[in-house]
């Protein structure tokens, strides 16, 4: 055993790593899950109160080793981090001590020499506009993953409209959490493509900016700042708001809306009652030459009813370390656009990590294996193309985490 | 309970503080921590080759008897008298540890043990008992905890110059001292005695009634193991497997 484990520590003393991947626990059910495999076979579990008294106390630090492959034979090495923060810790109140946690985890990605950092779940949330917060990079460079985030959420939305033959010109879209990040990037990205989008948001100031610059391009839009004051009845529905806990009751969605919960943790309430719509987990990749990690964490850091799947934002920085491309991709909050998911969408698709298998909490909507993406396949234009020959913005100013919406947007 | 070693104790004060049987019993662990720590160092000096070491080795020796006397004394002005024992049962085990590395002239290991091991777990759980423990009894325990940490920063150098040099090997004896140890420390810092008294608790077991006086065995435990993690990490061992190490040890 003890020789076992010290192998282990001979392989970490390599230097530098390809890619470092940060990210937290949104269950306790997923944190007992790491304590059990960190734990090993045969030693007495440890109950779950216990675990979530000692889960606040660990340290940022890197939980295992992860390698991923390129369907062009290239691999590259990296970790992944856990900040620790706790599953019932991600509200507001916590908002100082998780930055604090994400800036530790970040010290240990740029320690370990990381070419590139994804930043998962609310720890690009809790940064995203304000990377100032990080320890001193050196060569290291951070990316919060939202591309290819909104890059996924988009393909999904079309491919599930795809299978229910809906028709995505004449539907009405409602994005919960519009004005973040990933909401501001689909609502780029598909409101040129809809009948009507519905922005949901808690800063109106931001919801009027982003609608006027929608309608600028050519989209019909509307604002709500809570979903009670929803104008018009969505068809189809993203849930992009950064909750800390599934909490998201719909109001007035279509019978058989297409709804994609693209919440980490998810966004909407377990016991929604919309008995005829077609929910599924959006902004879910799945790497086609394989995805392993060391210790053995598969199932357990990916939950997920296929294999090798991984949410868009981690993807993003593995496909960058593929690429060999070291640099800040995503950055900051709200200049995502369609160009630069076209971009992030094609290197992504040149190592094979395309869109996951659409599932829900139920399981499975479609068979194992993961149809490559055909990009505007589904839908009619209403705008300008993308021209991805436009110039990529990175670093665009942010919002200030001190100023916590109830609901934020991600 | 037996006064294994001596520390000029005056006579207990007449009237006993509120919680003072708690405090009584908190005070007996840190004063037996710090004679067991004093005869560590006395224990250290007969192996060291340099007159430098030997001499600094006998200066903590000092400086830790002098802690020990320091939380005497706190427990004099609670009315309590306070106990120690380097032979009850978890420290006794952690003294022959120790004492194994003696025999072996084996330096680093004994400053592992002393330095990152047991004195993660002072600074930690001092830190903590600072806070909570109230006027010169907290201010005690914080400026103890203040000291015991500049010991680790000094004996941090050493190990990360020893770990330089060949750290496959170094990482092996650090995990071979800490399933030693460390399993033994854990214990001692369990939610509950489950393999019978400490023999340092002056009647039943104290943890039950640490939340009297504003502490838990929970944020003990977590806040010594987040203190070993890190000095782990100052040393250079990766991360991911000192969290394996921790994680295995017993709950």
């Amino acid at each position: 055993m003890g020789h076992a484990i010290a192998g282990i520590a001979g392989q970490a003393q390599e230097t530098g790593v390809d890619f470092a991947l940060i990210g937290h626990q949104e269950s306790w059910r997923a944190a007992a899950d790491v304590v059990r495999v960190l734990r090993g076979p045969g030693r007495a579990p440890v109950p779950d109160e216990d675990i979530r008294e000692i889960f606040p106390w660990i340290p940022p630090r890197a939980v295992c080793r992860v390698e991923v492959s390129s369907t062009t034979g290239a691999k590259a090495r990296g970790l992944y981090i856990d900040s620790f923060i706790p599953p019932d810790r991600l509200d507001g109140a916590y908002l100082y001590d998780n930055i604090g946690c994400v800036r530790a985890a970040a010290a240990c990605a740029i320690n370990a020499s990381a070419g590139i950092v994804s930043l998962g779940g609310f720890s690009s949330i809790l940064i995203e506009g304000n990377f100032d917060l990080l320890p001193e990079r050196r060569t290291t460079v951070f990316t919060t993953g939202n591309t290819l985030t909104v890059g996924f959420i988009v393909q999904g939305i079309r491919k599930m409209c795809a299978q229910e033959g809906r028709d995505l010109c004449r539907s009405t879209l409602l994005i919960v959490g519009a004005t973040g990040d990933v909401g501001s990037g689909c609502a780029r990205c598909l409101a040129p493509f809809v009948r009507r989008t519905i922005l949901c948001a808690r800063n109106c100031g931001r919801l009027c900016a982003l609608a006027a610059e929608l309608e600028a391009d050519g989209a019909n839009t509307e604002i709500a700042t809570s979903l009670e004051q929803l104008p018009l009845r969505a068809d189809i529905v993203i849930c992009a708001a950064s909750l800390p806990s599934p909490s998201l009751l719909l109001g007035r969605i279509s019978p058989e809306g297409v709804i994609c919960d693209a919440g980490y943790p998810k966004n909407l309430h377990p016991n929604s009652d919309m008995p005829g719509a077609r929910i599924f987990f959006g902004g879910l990749g799945q790497i086609t030459s394989g995805l392993s990690f060391t210790p053995d964490f598969s199932g357990i850091l990916n939950r997920h009813p296929f294999p090798d799947v991984a949410h868009g934002c981690l993807l993003e920085g593995m496909a960058l370390a593929l690429e060999q491309r070291f640099e800040p991709f995503s950055q900051g909050r709200g200049s995502i656009t369609p160009e630069h998911v076209k971009a992030m969408e094609a290197i992504a698709a040149r190592h094979g990590i395309h869109l996951a298998p659409l599932y829900n909490a139920e399981g499975p909507l479609e068979g194992a294996v993961g149809t490559p993406p055909q990009p505007e396949s589904v839908g009619c234009k209403r705008s300008r193309a993308p021209n991805e020959n436009d110039d990529r913005k990175f670093g665009a100013p942010g919002s200030v985490p001190g100023d916590w919406p109830a609901i934020a947007e991600a | 309970m037996e006064t294994i070693v001596a520390l000029n104790c005056s006579e207990p004060a007449a009237c006993p503080s509120p919680n003072a049987s708690i405090w009584q019993d908190i005070l007996a662990q840190a004063v037996t921590g710090e004679l067991m720590a004093a005869m560590n160092y006395t224990a250290l000096s007969t192996i060291c080759d340099d007159p430098e070491e030997v001499a600094e080795a006998l200066e903590h020796a000092q400086g830790e008897h002098g802690h020990a006397a320091a939380f005497a004394a706190e427990g004099r002005k609670l009315g309590v008298d306070v106990p120690s024992n380097i032979n009850a049962k978890y420290w006794k085990r952690i003294r022959e540890a120790f004492m194994r590395c003696i025999a072996e002239h084996d330096f680093i290991a004994c400053l592992i043990i002393q330095e990152i091991m047991l004195e993660s777990f002072a600074v930690a759980s001092y830190t903590r008992v600072g806070k909570a423990g109230p006027g010169s009894l907290g201010a005690t325990f914080a400026a103890i905890a203040a000291e015991e940490q500049e010991h680790i920063g000094h004996a941090l150098d050493i190990l990360r110059a020893e770990r330089a040099k060949d750290p496959q090997r170094f990482d092996d004896k650090v995990y071979r001292l800490h399933l030693d140890v460390m399993t033994t420390l854990t214990e001692m810092v369990a939610k509950e005695c489950r393999h019978g008294q400490c023999d340092l608790c002056h009647s039943s077991c104290v943890k039950p009634s640490l939340s009297e006086v504003g502490l838990t065995t929970v944020e003990l435990r977590g806040a010594s193991l987040q203190h070993y993690l890190k000095s782990l990490d100052a040393l250079g061992l990766p991360g991911e497997v000192t969290l394996q190490w921790v994680m295995q040890l017993p709950v």
